[in-house]
């Protein structure tokens, strides 16, 4: 996984993961509520170019990822544009109705899922899970049995690969990989599934039971390795995202590309 | 005894760990689902949504395994979670999905008082939780404005889907975890359990 990031020392790196959270969390109400095209198209330009430009990921993953992005995120919109309603028609036949109302109100969720999902990455492909469940901890009072629950689950992610490789090689070694057809296929899904699950709850119960015998409390006050704080660049972030979210209302207001700025309307 | 039994169903951090490893299991499934299910869109016909159920899964997963109050809800806001933190489609709203879910199932689980478990409860917790998912979709994909055969096929499809594969599926996969014998520590005790020592 090393060579997934870039570098862990960019910018947004540093912001407060809770305000990260709690800030691209409320974009969700914001662009819930656009139902402009133009606005749609550049919030999810800006938001692209704040991609690229803060993203934690390396180039050529990063470059990868945006563009199935995009293309899923307007196969999201397929029955949209297919089958909405509307009354000019731009193409018919059989059961497909592609109408202007439906094609630009497909393209506004099209590209309101990609916003959201650079959004989604952003946030993603620059927060660490140990700094964001401690601040989770620290400055939105989450509960620790919660985040440190979560925390140690993030820990056996590992060793459940690990545990997926051994499974597959025992089978291997058994030759039910050769086996062909669907009881067969059912055997081996059931041998995977349940094998991994019962692991899972056994070992999440060891580490339960481990975490208690050292004293690991679920009420009192405690103390933190890591303190969680707030710094300049917290500022910056806000100013960011606010300059992000503002360019794209105001570009669509003076640059509309579209004549379609309520798709709810016709 | 009745005092005895609400410190009973209080979650312990056992239960909430294996919550929480389950709904990340989950939440990798539901990560790696995510391309699949958009890549059968195109196909228009709302195959897709015959998917859409195992998206509900992590509640009712989790609620028949520990039976408890607060699981289901927990094992879906964890996954929901868990999904966004591995930047899956759709990122944020993800999260906002898995919280209506989750106390949709939750409510079908606390309605019967955390006392039934049966495939009819859980296959009505995954109904909750596509009412959910509609309610939702209503205001973020104009679920309304879909054109009417369309639309009753999507819902239909969704419907089976989802008691599909969040109703008999979890409902199967925890039958066969108890022959396992993994689950019997995890439950509250029962009545029955305190009459097997008498």
């Amino acid at each position: 996984m090393d060579n997934v990031w870039a570098s862990t020392n960019k910018l947004f790196f540093k912001i407060n993961p809770s305000l990260k959270f709690l800030l691209i969390s409320s974009l969700f109400i914001v662009y819930l509520f656009v139902q402009n095209l133009n606005t749609m198209i550049w919030a999810s330009f800006f938001f692209l170019i704040l991609y690229y430009l803060v993203s934690g990921l390396a180039g050529k993953w990063s470059f990868w990822f945006v563009f199935l992005t995009l293309i899923v995120s307007l196969f999201s919109a397929s029955a949209m544009i297919m089958f909405g309603k509307g009354s000019h028609i731009i193409y018919h036949q059989s059961l497909i109705l592609i109408t202007q109302e439906s094609l630009a109100r497909g393209l506004l969720l099209g590209l309101r899922t990609f916003t959201f999902s650079l959004i989604g990455m952003i946030f993603a492909t620059t927060t660490l899970p140990v700094p964001f469940f401690y601040s989770l901890m620290q400055q939105l009072k989450v509960p620790v049995r919660y985040a440190y629950g979560c925390l140690a689950a993030f820990r056996m992610i590992p060793i459940m690969a690990e545990e997926f490789l051994h499974i597959r090689q025992a089978m291997r070694v058994r030759g039910m990989t050769r086996q062909k057809g669907i009881k067969p296929l059912y055997e081996r899904m059931n041998r995977y599934s349940l094998t991994m699950l019962a692991q899972s709850i056994r070992r999440a119960q060891r580490t339960a039971i481990a975490m208690e015998a050292k004293r690991f409390s679920m009420t009192e006050r405690r103390t933190y390795y890591y303190e969680i704080g707030w710094s300049r660049i917290d500022l910056y972030f806000i100013v960011i995202m606010l300059l992000t979210v503002t360019l794209g209302f105001v570009f669509a207001a003076y640059f509309p590309l579209t004549p379609f700025t309520n798709v709810l309307d016709h | 005894m009745s005092k005895e039994k609400s410190t009973n169903l209080k979650l312990n951090l056992t239960d909430i760990l294996v919550t929480i490893v389950i709904a990340l299991v989950f939440g990798l499934v539901f990560r790696l689902m995510g391309p699949v299910y958009d890549l059968v869109k195109p196909f228009g016909l709302h195959l897709d949504a015959l998917l859409y159920g195992i998206w509900f899964i992590a509640a009712p997963f989790a609620a028949l395994l520990i039976r408890k109050p607060g699981v289901a809800f927990l094992a879906e806001t964890a996954a929901a979670l868990a999904e966004m933190l591995f930047a899956g489609s759709g990122g944020v709203i993800n999260l906002y999905y898995g919280l209506l879910q989750g106390a949709f199932s939750e409510a079908v689980f606390a309605a019967w008082r955390y006392k039934k478990f049966s495939l009819g409860v859980t296959s009505l917790s995954a109904f909750a939780a596509l009412i959910a998912s509609i309610i939702l979709d209503a205001g973020y994909a104009y679920l309304p404005l879909l054109a009417g055969w369309n639309l009753t096929l999507y819902l239909v499809f969704r419907v089976i889907g989802s008691i599909l594969l969040s109703g008999l599926f979890p409902y199967a996969l925890v039958k066969g975890l108890e022959k396992t014998g993994v689950t019997q520590s995890l439950r509250p005790v029962t009545k029955e359990d305190y009459d097997v020592l008498n």
